[in-house]
């Protein structure tokens, strides 16, 4: 420890409580940039879960060209007028042809983390009399699971129970209420092209999003296939998910080369969640930032109460040969001490605090507690944030104590 | 070689109006004088200090310590030169109450940093029983009597064996024993060490052991 830390050691420690209070308002400050950020963290990434519950990151499927192409070329002469009305796109397949050869492709591309093929259909589900119109998804159960862990939304009977029989389904909540079916229920599904078949119903799922349970059915792959009488490499959708659902975009392009399918990330069309998770954290980090900046104001009161204190123990130091770099350097000393006591303490209230929220309880929807997440990089923020904040407001006194001359006040 | 040499210094006061405090001041002092500043309070002669300090720099006029011109230099550089060649001792103590008797002496030395902390611990302690007030280092500052502190101010400015001594009424708080002490002290110093020692005084007596006088009256020298 030098001379100029071993001052600064000696005035800081000569007014505990004058410590205490600098070092509390950084540790408030610092504790809830945490807070607030963890727990904004956690809301978006449970708006993720339930948005990704059903969505894959990237959707693979058969889709109609954009615009139509023009039938005939524009003709040359200038007495011609060339008129087309009503052009459409006619549709020469349906759905994906191959998807087994499509899914070995994606085995090899690095960036995927799973897909699942589905087939996706309308169909109405009847019981009795009560007819509701539904989609119905035809799924590989072992694959949709480790992509959408949609066995954890299962309240009722068993995902995998699909597998084992062929006239099986599993009905979102809403929709059994709807057309009067429980568990153990049979029912009838039609399809658009006039088929119906019996199925069993073997479970429900309720996944919080209203739309989905009260509209959707699900089926083994095999089933579906059968149902709507395909070859048995056929399917409607591949969804695809990625290790990070930020670079979708990225992964989508690289994907697009490899099928003539169309590849659509999920920020396609749905930009709104986009900017509503970003939304929250420009006012979480709004709001974080203001808390320091006024604990901010605390830190640079307090120095400044300090320097007019001390203001004959500068010019006494001065006058014995410490320059203006030494008083900066003792001053700037004692805010930094404050700013890390305070932080390493914050970052610590922080967390006791997360935890807290975290175990309050918060049973909307598929949630039972706040949601929060534990990021290194939010308490990485916040100390140096905190620092920052507290070297600066150190400095503006110290450097005003730096200037000071020694004879105006020791002349007396 | 002239310890301090001054030359046509000029000062003014400008608040709370002009006020031309010194005039026209030279003198030059030898290595090792012992030298009184006195005269009528009021005088300019706490004023003439601070100059010869280099702690006020707003003259007119040049002035120079062994050999080495100080007007001009900046704030840093004064800093520096003060903390190594000129020890001064304020008419009122001005220790640092936050810490030990100890830790003021050696503070002015663990600045300049030439030597160890052990050994300006050594010489701290050194001077301390020099002054008789050994037994006082481990005591806060605050905490011993008008007359103890006066005598840890004067340690602390001989703390680095500076060539001039500078006091402001050194003695002022002093009892006739202990000013008797320090004069001894001062006196043995400027003939065994070559250090110069300038002090204001109201003390004729003190004013009057001393190797050489300037006297100020109305700013101007006698």
């Amino acid at each position: 420890m030098n001379t100029n830390q071993k001052i600064a050691r000696t005035l800081l420690t000569s007014r505990l409580r004058q410590l205490m209070v600098a070092v509390l308002s950084v540790t408030f400050g610092i504790s809830m940039y945490v807070a607030m950020n963890s727990f904004m963290a956690g809301v978006n990434e449970e708006q993720t879960e339930i948005v990704f519950s059903s969505m894959s990151h990237i959707k693979i499927y058969n889709d109609l060209p954009g615009d139509a192409k023009p039938i005939l070329p524009d003709s040359e002469e200038e007495n011609t007028v060339l008129m087309v009305n009503n052009t459409r796109n006619i549709r020469y397949t349906e759905g994906i042809k191959n998807v087994e050869a499509l899914k070995q492709e994606l085995a090899k591309v690095e960036e995927v983390s799973g897909f699942t093929a589905q087939l996706n259909q309308n169909i109405f589900v009847r019981n009795g009399v009560t007819q509701k119109s539904a989609t119905l998804s035809g799924i590989e159960t072992a694959n949709e699971d480790q992509l959408f862990e949609t066995s954890t939304y299962i309240i009722e009977g068993d995902l995998f129970e699909l597998e084992r029989r062929s006239n099986g389904i599993i009905l979102g909540s809403g929709l059994a209420q709807l057309v009067g079916v429980n568990t153990g229920d049979n029912l009838t599904v039609s399809t658009s092209e006039g088929v119906s078949k019996a199925f069993k119903v073997v479970g429900l799922i309720e996944t919080g999003a209203i739309n989905v349970d009260r509209s959707k059915a699900w089926v083994s792959m095999q089933a579906a296939r059968q149902l709507f009488s395909k070859n048995r490499s056929y399917a409607t959708e591949l969804m695809v998910n990625v290790k990070d659902y930020n670079e979708a975009q990225e992964v989508a392009t690289q994907l697009s080369r490899l099928t003539p399918y169309k590849v659509e990330p999920w920020q396609e069309g749905n930009s709104q969640l986009d900017s509503s998770s970003l939304l929250r954290d420009i006012i979480a980090i709004a709001v974080s930032l203001t808390i320091m900046i006024v604990a901010g104001f605390g830190i640079y009161n307090i120095m400044n109460m300090t320097v007019n204190e001390k203001i004959k123990e500068i010019a006494i130091l001065k006058a014995m040969g410490f320059n203006g770099k030494d008083v900066v350097e003792i001053f700037l000393t004692q805010s930094v001490v404050i700013g890390m006591m305070g932080g390493l303490i914050g970052l610590v209230m922080g967390n006791i605090i997360m935890r807290i929220i975290d175990n309050i309880p918060f049973e909307v929807g598929t949630m039972t507690t706040l949601p929060v997440v534990y990021r290194p990089y939010d308490y990485i923020m916040a100390f140096a944030f905190g620092i920052i904040i507290t070297f600066l407001a150190g400095y503006l006194p110290a450097k005003k104590a730096s200037k000071l001359d020694p004879v105006e006040i020791l002349r007396g | 070689m002239n310890s301090l040499s001054v030359s046509q210094i000029n000062k003014h006061f400008h608040e709370p109006v002009d006020f031309h405090v010194l005039k026209d001041i030279s003198f030059e002092v030898d290595k090792g004088d012992f030298v009184a500043i006195v005269g009528k309070s009021g005088s300019g002669k706490s004023t003439l200090l601070y100059l010869l300090s280099t702690m006020d720099t707003e003259y007119e006029g040049s002035i120079s310590i062994n050999g080495k011109q100080i007007t001009g230099l900046n704030q840093n550089q004064l800093a520096a030169f003060r903390n190594e060649h000129i020890g001064f001792v304020f008419q009122f103590h001005f220790l640092l109450p936050e810490f030990t008797v100890l830790d003021n002496v050696m503070l002015p030395a663990l600045k300049l940093g030439k030597k160890s902390k052990e050994e300006i611990a050594e010489k701290a302690l050194e001077l301390l029983s020099l002054l008789d007030i050994q037994e006082l280092e481990h005591k806060s500052a605050a905490k011993i009597s008008g007359g103890q502190q006066q005598r840890v101010a004067i340690a602390r400015a001989l703390i680095n064996s500076p060539s001039i001594i500078m006091g402001d009424e050194p003695t002022g708080n002093l009892d006739s024993k202990n000013t008797q002490i320090v004069f001894d002290i001062f006196r043995q110093l400027a003939q065994e060490e070559g250090q110069t020692i300038i002090a204001v005084t109201h003390d004729d007596e003190f004013a009057s052991n001393c190797d050489k006088i300037i006297e100020l009256a109305d700013g101007r020298l006698i």
